[in-house]
C-alpha cells in the first residue's frame, strides 16, 4: 500500500513538473519578434539560439480549467505557457493570452535578435527589456512603462502615460533612435562620448540634462524648454530624438 | 524561375537581338521579378543618356573666326611683304615677325579659352544631369526605407526628406501615408514634424486637418494643433470642433483646442 501510495506521489509531482516546461521555438528564419501583452513582460537575452517562454508556477492553469484550452482576443494558447505563438512570413508573433496580475510573461532570445515588444493593459503592464544588440521597438499603449537596459539601439519607444527609462551601453550609429511619451518622463543615459544629432523638447515638461547643451537664446533671455533642441553633441552622428508632450526629461552620462 | 535572374540578356532584349522563346522567357519572369524589372528600368535610362550624349565637335562660330583669322593674318603678311622695300625691312622686319608671333600666340590663347569655355557648359549640363539622377536616386532610397519592416528605418526615410527642397508629389504622398497610417507611434509623430515643413502646400495642410480626425495618440493631436494654429488655418475649425467634441479626447488635448480655436475662427 505504502509503495502505491509513494509512486501516485511521484508521478503527481512528475506532472506538475511537466505542466511547467518552458516553450521553446526556433527561429529559423525569423527576422522580427513581436511580443503582445497585456500584463508585465520582460525579455531576456540567452546563449541559445532559440525562444524560450519561462514557465511560471504563478501563471499554472487554474484546477478548474483541467481539460480546458485558455483563449484569448488574439488566439489560444498553443504553447501550455499560456502564450499564442505564430509566424507570419519572416516575423514570429509571440501573443500573452493572460491579462491579471499573475500572467506577466518572462520571454528569452538571442541578443542580436530584432525585437518589438507592444503592451496594451490598463494597469500592469510594463515593458522590461535587457541587454540586447539588435533593433528594438517597445510601445506601450496605455498606462505601462518601459525599461531598457544595456542596450545599443536602434531604439524606437513610444508610451503614452507611463516613463520611460534606457540606458545604452554604446550606441549604434546605423538608424535614427527616438523616444516620445505623451505623459510619461523619459529617462535617458548615454555614454559621454557618443556621438549624435540630438534633438530634444517637450511642449509642457522641463528639460534637464548634464550633457553640454545649448538653447538658443532669445532677446538675450534663455528660450523655453518647449524649444525644439537640435545639436550636436560629440562631433555629430546618429539621430537622437526625444520628446515629450507633458513630462520631463532627464538625459544623463553614462557613469 | 525566380531565382534565375535573366540580366545577362536584358541588354540584347532591348536591343531586340532575342530569339522569340527568349524574349517570351524574359517578358514571363520579368513580370513576376521585381528586381529585374529595376534592372531592366535602370538599362533603359543608362541607355537613353547614351543615346542623348552628342559629339563634341567645335562650334561652327569656332571654324568660321579660325579661318577669317587666318585670312587676316595672311593678307597682313602678304602686304608687308609686298610694300617691303629692303631698307624697311630692315628696319621693321623684327617688329612684324613680333607681331605675327603676338597674333598667334593671342589666336591660340583665344581659341583655347573658346574651348574651354564650352567645357565648362558642357560639364556644367552634365553635372545638372547627375544631380538629378542623384536627385531621383534618392527619391528611391527614401520610399524603399519608408516601406522597411523596421520603424527606425522608416523614421530615417522620413527624416531624409527635410533634405530635399522641393520634394515631388509621390514623396509628400509617401509621407502622408506615413503620417495618416503608420502603426508606429514614432514614425506618424516624426512624419508630422517633416511633413509641417512643408506646410505652405494645400495638400499638406488638408492631410493634417484630416489627421486631426484619425489620429488617436494624444501628442499627435496636440502636435498637429499647434501646427494648424500657427498659421491660423480656417479649413481646421470643424476638425478641431470634431475632435472637442469627442468623449475619448484627453483633457490636455482639450485645453490645447480650447487655446487655439478662438484665434482661427
Amino acid at each position: 500500500m505504502k509503495t502505491i501510495k509513494v509512486t501516485f506521489l511521484a508521478l503527481l509531482v512528475c506532472s506538475m513538473l511537466s505542466a511547467q516546461e518552458d516553450y521553446t521555438k526556433s527561429l529559423e528564419g525569423i527576422e522580427w519578434i513581436k511580443i503582445e501583452s497585456k500584463a508585465d513582460i520582460i525579455v531576456r537575452t540567452h546563449s541559445e539560439k532559440q525562444l524560450r517562454i519561462k514557465a511560471k508556477s504563478s501563471s499554472k492553469t487554474p484546477q478548474k480549467a483541467k481539460g480546458l484550452k485558455l483563449v484569448g482576443s488574439g488566439g489560444s494558447d498553443n504553447t501550455d505557457v499560456g502564450f499564442y505563438v505564430v509566424k507570419e512570413g519572416n516575423t514570429l508573433i509571440v501573443r500573452n493570452l493572460r491579462k491579471w496580475n499573475n500572467g506577466d510573461g518572462e520571454i528569452y532570445l538571442p541578443a542580436n535578435q530584432n525585437i518589438s515588444v507592444t503592451t496594451n493593459g490598463t494597469s500592469q503592464s510594463d515593458i522590461r527589456i535587457y541587454g540586447f544588440k539588435g533593433e528594438i521597438e517597445a510601445n506601450a499603449r496605455l498606462n505601462g512603462g518601459i525599461k531598457i537596459e544595456n542596450v545599443s539601439g536602434p531604439v524606437t519607444a513610444n508610451s503614452l502615460n507611463g516613463n520611460i527609462d534606457i540606458s545604452f551601453a554604446d550606441v549604434n550609429q546605423g538608424s535614427p533612435i527616438t523616444v516620445y511619451s505623451t505623459n510619461g518622463a523619459l529617462d535617458i543615459r548615454l555614454p559621454e562620448d557618443t556621438p549624435t544629432n540630438l534633438s530634444i523638447g517637450s511642449t509642457n515638461g522641463e528639460i534637464y540634462t548634464n550633457f553640454e547643451l545649448t538653447f538658443p537664446e532669445k532677446n538675450g533671455l534663455k528660450s523655453v524648454s518647449s524649444q525644439r533642441v537640435k545639436q550636436n553633441l560629440n562631433g555629430g552622428g546618429v539621430q537622437l530624438q526625444l520628446k515629450t508632450t507633458n513630462g520631463n526629461i532627464y538625459l544623463r552620462k553614462q557613469e | 524561375m525566380e531565382k534565375n535572374h535573366i540580366t545577362e540578356l536584358l541588354p540584347d532584349y532591348l536591343d531586340s537581338l532575342l530569339t522569340e522563346t527568349q524574349n517570351q522567357e524574359v517578358e514571363s519572369h520579368l513580370a513576376d521579378c521585381n528586381s529585374c524589372s529595376i534592372e531592366l528600368k535602370e538599362l533603359e535610362s543608362i541607355i537613353e543618356v547614351i543615346k542623348n550624349e552628342s559629339r563634341i565637335v567645335p562650334s561652327e562660330s569656332l571654324r568660321s573666326n579660325f579661318y577669317k583669322q587666318l585670312e587676316l593674318e595672311k593678307q597682313n603678311s602678304s602686304k608687308t611683304i609686298a610694300l617691303d622695300t629692303a631698307y624697311k625691312q630692315k628696319k621693321h622686319s623684327w617688329t612684324n615677325n613680333l607681331l605675327k608671333i603676338a597674333a598667334s600666340v593671342i589666336l591660340l590663347v583665344g581659341v583655347y579659352f573658346f574651348g574651354k569655355q564650352q567645357q565648362v557648359e558642357r560639364s556644367n549640363e552634365e553635372i545638372a544631369k547627375l544631380t538629378d539622377q542623384s536627385q531621383a536616386f534618392k527619391q528611391t532610397a527614401v520610399l524603399s526605407l519608408m516601406g522597411n519592416q523596421s520603424a527606425s528605418k522608416r523614421i530615417q526615410g522620413v527624416t531624409f526628406i527635410e533634405e530635399f527642397a522641393e520634394p515631388d508629389e509621390a514623396i509628400v504622398s509617401a509621407l502622408k501615408d506615413r503620417m495618416l497610417h503608420d502603426e508606429n507611434t514614432n514614425v506618424r509623430r516624426t512624419a508630422v514634424e517633416v511633413l509641417s515643413t512643408f506646410i505652405t502646400s494645400e495638400t499638406v495642410k488638408n492631410s493634417f486637418i484630416n489627421a486631426l480626425k484619425t489620429e488617436k495618440d494624444p501628442g499627435i493631436q496636440i502636435t498637429i494643433i499647434q501646427i494648424l494654429g500657427k498659421i491660423q488655418e480656417k479649413k481646421a475649425a470643424a476638425s478641431m470642433q470634431y475632435l472637442l467634441e469627442q468623449e475619448d479626447t484627453q483633457p490636455y488635448v482639450k485645453d490645447e483646442l480650447e487655446s487655439v480655436l478662438p484665434n482661427i475662427i
